[in-house]
């Protein structure tokens, strides 16, 4: 009740604010015009997907033309940049999760906390992720959907083998060992470029990447729970030898992912979106593939990091209204389940859940969510400096694992306070 | 010399216009270079104003959007000198420049010295097929080798395990050449060495052709060999030639950045060189450093420039002494 009030207020607050800019018209206007950005290369799936989206706004804005951008994963943080240097924005723009606090930072979205306030969809939103959206009591994304990670396996060996998918480091290491001796092919991938599946053992380990102290991040890459996971990490390439050295510098998808679906590889961490990339790679076979959560040290699922993506109104959006309820109507209930079962995907509509049976466990997986640090130095920590992938390679290129440690804490302690 | 060459006609009455008249601007030639000297100026010289202007201020996406950049004096350069990174990356630079430069006008020079020795057809034929590895723009040139060396189907890696274990180890099926800086930069190199040769080889064979032939009969008679003959005959007279190549080379060699790019990427950050270093600070993320990247450039222009004067400057009092 009382933030049906707050929210009350809030809007006749913002009715009288438009009013007062000289705009009595409660319609949202139709620009010429709608840009919106969509990370990836895109693809017909997706292109069709999103002009069933385009339809239906449409029905509202007969005379808006919806201009769909496809930006690839890699040049993302240039186009942004260019974005911001020449003005030539989007108006609705995908971004990844881990760069929301960064972009708020940079004043680079639009306060959208009114109008997420009087749409339906926010009530079955995810709360966590939407914990992400927001700073300083305001929101400025919308989450639209989420990635987490497991651990892909082949089903058919583990039935073969006796094998049950493992609940303990001790259990996944022998797992992997089994298969490696059994199967001839590398038991796990360690791929040390890949800071999202590696945070899932520190947190699997009681440890935490860091921590709010006051109003300052602390850096716990130093403590013995950090410790045991990236010995664990480093040690399934170096100590159990059952993960090749040939991953170490690369990230998931520069080898795992491709050995893993023409089956030369037992297990190796990716997330639900990687399905029809597998599938594309080694259909033949696709009908032996599994997922488990990555289990923890001693029992139980590891958190795993929320990745994946939200939706925001650019700040220099014209037409920050129609750009809202092109949001609104993308991730309904409808075209969330549309777009969760086209892409693998889970939305962040706590209710919508997955058609397809071998990625119900991801459901499961993400039952367990975890953010990264809410710091706006999070994307430099990750993405620049990338302090946890270059750790966890000096460590299994035989560097002394506590100094590397200490290295990286500092780190962590300099760029999350940015 | 035109002057003292025909003292007869300088006439009293034009000792006054004739240094007046050659002091006279022409105007013309300037017209014709000022179209490209501004296309130049806007696209080169603005830039690198901005970069050095840049270097001293703190530049993010705040700034990129209009508000005003943060002079921060010489912070950025304390930053990046206090950086090991840096040093690395400088050591990388550095050590890459002089083998690649090196390893390129040798090979470049002996494929020219072949050329000129081949029959006109071969001849053609050769410098076509190596001019190919000229023409291949360095990003695809990158990802052939990345895929060569890679360990999923690669093709190195299957030939290397083929081979006798005695000769050449084993292991080699799952070899790993950019985990670490020395093996990336063998590939590395081996790609940039390919890529830039032929250019090298093209010009010492351009250069070859208008030696004129008595001088190599002449050698011959007095009895030089092949070895001689070059240090002795080519190598002066192509001086020049070999001056220009080795600059070019130079400037080329120290700020290769595609080809590092593809094979290492941004995630193995010790096999950074400068280039890299630059573009992951100031484009690498969401929290864009453009100070720190213009800085880091600035020291690699400064450098680049002091290496090639030495250089040059080398070469011109070797040549004047001789």
């Amino acid at each position: 009740m009382r933030f049906l009030q707050v929210a009350a207020i809030a809007a006749a607050l913002a009715t009288a604010a438009t009013a007062c800019g000289g705009e009595s018209t409660p319609e949202a206007e139709s620009p010429a015009k709608l840009n919106v950005w969509m990370m990836g290369e895109g693809t017909p799936e997706q292109t069709k997907f999103l002009d069933g989206v385009e339809a239906e706004f449409r029905k509202k804005h007969p005379n808006t033309d919806v201009v769909i951008k496809y930006v690839p994963w890699p040049q993302v943080a240039s186009t942004f940049q260019r974005a911001a240097a020449g003005g030539a924005g989007p108006d609705v723009t995908e971004l990844g999760n881990t760069d929301v606090q960064s972009h708020i930072e940079q004043g680079n979205l639009a306060d959208i906390t009114e109008k997420m306030n009087g749409w339906a969809g926010v009530k079955t939103l995810s709360k966590t992720a939407l914990t992400n959206d927001q700073s300083g009591g305001k929101t400025y994304a919308m989450p639209w959907y989420g990635g987490v990670r497991g651990i892909w396996y082949r089903t058919d060996w583990f039935q073969e083998l006796g094998i049950q998918p493992p609940k303990t480091w001790a259990e996944l290491s022998a797992a992997a060992k089994k298969i490696q001796d059994e199967k001839d092919v590398p038991g796990i991938s360690a791929p040390s470029d890949q800071t999202n599946g590696i945070v899932s053992f520190i947190w699997g380990a009681g440890g935490e990447v860091a921590v709010k102290e006051g109003d300052k991040w602390t850096g716990k890459l130093d403590q013995p729970q950090a410790r045991t996971a990236i010995d664990f990490y480093a040690g399934l390439v170096t100590r159990d030898k059952v993960a090749p050295a040939k991953y170490i510098g690369k990230n998931e998808l520069q080898g795992p992912q491709q050995d893993f679906a023409v089956g030369k590889l037992g297990m190796y961490i990716d997330g639900s979106w990687a399905f029809k990339e597998l599938k594309k790679t080694g259909a033949a076979n696709a009908t032996k593939w599994g997922v488990f959560p990555i289990p923890s040290q001693n029992g139980g699922n590891a958190p795993v990091l929320a990745g994946g993506s939200d939706l925001a109104v650019w700040n220099d959006s014209k037409a920050k209204d129609a750009a809202f309820e092109y949001m609104a109507i993308l991730n309904d209930k409808k075209n969330a389940q549309a777009w969760a079962d086209y892409s693998g995907f889970s939305s962040m509509h706590t209710d919508v859940k997955f058609s397809d049976p071998v990625l119900a466990p991801f459901t499961q997986i993400a039952a367990n969510l975890k953010m990264a640090p809410l710091s706006s130095g999070w994307a430099e920590f990750e993405g620049t400096k990338k302090v946890i992938p270059t750790l966890v390679k000096n460590v299994m290129q035989g560097k002394a694992l506590d100094e590397e440690l200490k290295k990286a804490n500092d780190e962590a302690n300099k760029l999350l306070n940015p | 010399m035109l002057d003292t060459a025909s003292p007869s006609r300088s006439a009293p009455g034009r000792k006054t216009s004739g240094p007046a008249r050659r002091r006279r601007p022409r105007l013309g030639p300037y017209l014709l270079i000022l179209p490209t000297l501004v296309v130049i100026a806007l696209l080169m010289f603005w830039p690198m104003i901005q970069i050095g202007v840049m270097s001293f201020q703190k530049v993010g996406n705040r700034q990129l959007r209009g508000e005003p950049a943060e002079a921060v004096g010489t912070e950025n350069f304390r930053t990046i000198f206090d950086d090991p990174l840096f040093w690395q990356s400088l050591k990388h630079t550095l050590l890459f420049g002089v083998v690649a430069v090196t390893l390129t006008l040798v090979l470049g020079t002996l494929v020219g010295l072949l050329l000129n020795r081949l029959g006109r057809r071969m001849s053609s034929f050769v410098a076509g097929g190596v001019m190919v590895a000229w023409a291949t723009p360095p990003i695809t040139a990158a990802i052939i080798f990345y895929w060569l060396f890679g360990n999923t189907g690669g093709a190195v890696n299957w030939f290397l395990d083929l081979l006798p274990d005695a000769l050449v180890g084993d292991g080699w099926a799952d070899y790993n050449w950019f985990a670490s800086p020395l093996p990336t930069y063998t590939v590395l190199t081996i790609c940039v060495v390919w890529q830039s040769f032929p250019f090298i080889a093209v010009s010492v064979l351009a250069g070859l052709r208008s030696v004129p032939g008595e001088l190599y009969e002449a050698a011959r008679v007095d009895g030089a060999g092949a070895w001689r003959t070059f240090w002795q005959i080519t190598f002066p007279l192509l001086r020049p030639i070999f001056l220009v190549l080795t600059v070019l080379s130079i400037i080329w060699d120290f700020k290769v950045f595609t080809q590092l790019f593809i094979m290492a990427g941004l995630a193995n950050r010790d096999a950074f060189n400068l280039s890299l270093y630059a573009y992951s600070e100031a484009f690498g993320g969401i929290n864009p450093k453009l100070g720190m990247g213009s800085a880091i450039a600035l020291v690699l222009t400064l450098l680049l420039l002091v290496v090639t004067a030495a250089y040059v400057r080398i070469m011109v009092r070797q040549g004047e002494t001789k």
